[in-house]
């Protein structure tokens, strides 16, 4: 069905209707930025706030480049990303691994419940000065914090992913005796990717705050630093450099996550077009 | 003929009354302001509390509601003029002045200057000048914690390269018991209890006693004290006269009555200790001082305080008294010959101190970040 609509002809009108929405929706984004970036100017040309409270977009590139020249930016970037890389992996790995173990045991499911609603629903900032008590105030804390805010996504959509196979494919491949592995790889990976996709596509941005909220409790270094070293500095568009370098940092996880999505789940994506 | 005289004017009498009776009543309204304080509720701004409770801020038609963050958020609300009061360090306001804020200080609270080092009563550490390869935690490097430290070492000779530093957040009895840090930089008036009070208890490690190493021992740097903005000061004296008169009593009523001052806390401060056997021994003792007060006495002096806590530590537990202990060091922190004053040469240590450790690239003019004119006046003070 969904061939179908892919292998229709695309021509005159249609196509290029077709081809003009393509090409919005590439520039879509840098029109989003582009609006962002008037209404902030617009905002300090009015004098809502005293400069000091809004910089001007202006002395925020200008800032942006003093770091970036003498190489504070990369060296807090750095720290940050390697924190959040190494937590973002093991929460994927471990998500998963136990998002799948909870599918398939609905008796790990009962004991571990009420466990990971209660770790799930507490804000990763309300535990995170004891995770720096508990594992000291090095990269292992911002690890943690990282790896715990990226495990609670991955492990629910893991689960609801695989708790998804259709009834009616199972029944199928088992009348075909198929082995375990079989089914793992041929029906359940399938069908719980999208859902397992999705949530990493969420659990890479949160993985950035997860970094961060470690950096503000206690730090010497990393882009949550800087923002806390430049508030008592009073150096507002230093605060402004590290928040929109965090906001690229996230914006580049995800999209990262979506293009390994768009290669990975194809048939989607024509289906979409 | 009447009903039309009332029907023509009645609805312009009713505005008139409505308008008048406004007019009365905004008069009699209390304006309400938000004072801004850093941390959060805590026995140490008991002298705001007094103040409220005993209606010193009413008196001046005031209605205080209080707000608690972060020391440079507090700096840049006071400066955009969304707020117009609060209780900040010094060394934020020279900060805060070198990056175009317009805030002064208006009232020094703390005179001497709160912060120190923790070590172990090991031996190891007779000195200051033995902090030196020491591995030291401090909440972060910034902020009073690190302006203290930076005048600490610089005052011994050494520079922050001479050890090394450990951000450990506000976590300091906790990491220092653990052995994670050979010292660490606190507030003097509060971990150094908490953590003694671990170590007598066998639960702060290898740690039995402990010694302070008081940054003000070294360098009379410019602490906490009342901030507004330039626009106030300019357009509202008597608004600023007003506040700082009115925190003035209160902590003239809190050096003087501690106990008292630890019962008027007892509403914003929900961690307090509230047995009902230590409310009647500090009920009484509150009463006692009154008395004595109202008697003409002058107010309780550092040795009866230490009289006071020394009688409540035979009847309670360390955990018990542990806030007022707190308070009892506070006020020692508060005390001088006048409250509120800045002199000058605290504010050039504190910029000195600050150029050193790059805060600020040059020296800013010193005379407009602080001001001793709404000080209420040497009469006033001791009456």
């Amino acid at each position: 069905m969904q061939l179908q609509l892919v292998s229709r002809p695309i021509s005159g009108q249609d196509g290029q209707k077709s081809t003009w929405r393509i090409s919005m929706r590439r520039i879509a984004p840098y029109l989003g930025i582009a609006l962002i970036l008037i209404v902030w100017q617009a905002v300090v040309w009015l004098k809502v706030y005293p400069e000091f409270i809004i910089p001007s977009p202006l002395s925020v590139a200008e800032r942006f480049i003093e770091v970036v020249q003498d190489g504070r930016l990369w060296l807090h970037t750095r720290t940050t990303l390697s924190q959040m890389l190494v937590g973002f992996a093991i929460g994927v790995i471990a998500g998963v691994l136990m998002g799948y173990c909870i599918a398939k045991s609905r008796l790990l499911e009962d004991v571990l419940s009420p466990l990971l609603v209660a770790m799930q629903s507490t804000p990763i900032v309300a535990y995170a000065p004891l995770l720096v008590i508990w594992f000291g105030s090095g990269p292992t804390s911002k690890i943690i914090t990282s790896a715990l805010i990226v495990f609670f996504p991955l492990l629910l959509n893991t689960t609801v992913g695989i708790r998804a196979v259709p009834p009616a494919q199972r029944e199928l491949l088992e009348s075909m005796s198929a082995s375990h592995w079989q089914f793992f790889y041929l029906l359940e990976i399938p069908t719980a990717l999208p859902v397992i996709l999705g949530g990493l596509k969420v659990s890479a941005t949160l993985a950035v705050i997860g970094a961060v909220v470690g950096e503000f409790v206690s730090a010497d270094s990393g882009l949550g630093y800087l923002v806390n070293r430049a508030r008592y500095d009073y150096d507002t568009p230093l605060v402004m450099v590290a928040i929109v370098t965090l906001a690229a940092i996230a914006r580049l996880m995800y999209g990262s996550i979506a293009f390994l999505e768009h290669r990975m789940l194809y048939w989607r994506t024509y289906a979409d077009q | 003929m009447l009903r039309r005289f009332f029907a023509r004017f009645l609805p312009l009498l009713m505005t008139l009354a409505l308008l008048t009776g406004t007019a009365i009543q905004a008069q009699d309204v209390p304006r309400s302001i938000t004072f801004f304080l850093t941390f959060i509720p805590n026995i140490q701004f008991s002298p705001v509390y007094v103040a409220i409770e005993k209606g010193y801020f009413a008196e001046a038609g005031l209605d205080i509601t209080l707000e608690h963050g972060d020391e440079p958020d507090g700096v840049n609300l006071i400066a955009a003029g969304e707020r117009l009061f609060g209780m900040i360090s010094g060394e934020q306001v020279i900060a805060a002045r070198a990056n175009n804020r317009p805030v002064r200080f208006v009232y020094e609270w703390f005179q001497a200057y709160p912060v120190g080092v923790i070590v172990s009563d090991d031996g190891t550490t007779e000195s200051a000048a033995d902090l030196r390869g020491r591995k030291i935690g401090i909440p972060g490097p910034f902020g009073a914690s690190y302006s203290g430290l930076i005048a600490l070492l610089t005052a011994n000779g050494l520079t922050e390269q001479d050890i090394q530093l450990e951000s450990i957040g506000f976590n300091a009895p906790q990491v220092f018991c653990a052995g994670a840090v050979d010292a660490s930089v606190v507030y003097v008036n509060n971990e150094p209890i908490q953590i003694a009070n671990l170590a007598a208890q066998g639960e702060c490690g290898e740690v039995s006693g402990i010694s302070v190493l008081n940054v003000a021992d070294f360098a009379d740097m410019v602490s906490n004290g009342i901030i507004t903005n330039e626009d106030t000061i300019a357009n509202e004296p008597e608004l600023v006269a007003a506040v700082v008169q009115a925190f003035h009593h209160g902590l003239r009523d809190v050096i003087a009555n501690p106990a008292e001052a630890y019962l008027l806390s007892l509403d914003y401060v929900e961690s307090l200790p509230r047995s009902e056997a230590l409310m009647d021994a500090l009920g009484s003792a509150a009463a006692v001082q009154r008395e004595m007060l109202e008697g003409g006495a002058e107010g309780e002096s550092a040795a009866a305080r230490a009289s006071l806590l020394a009688d409540l530590r035979t009847r309670f537990d360390p955990a018990d008294l542990l806030q007022l202990e707190i308070l009892a060091r506070s006020i020692a922190l508060w005390e001088a010959p006048r409250l509120g004053y800045s002199d000058a040469e605290s504010w050039q240590v504190t910029q000195d101190t600050l150029i050193q450790m790059g805060v600020i690239d040059a020296p800013i003019d010193l005379s407009a970040a602080y001001t001793n004119d709404f000080l209420p006046g040497e009469a006033e003070a001791s009456s």
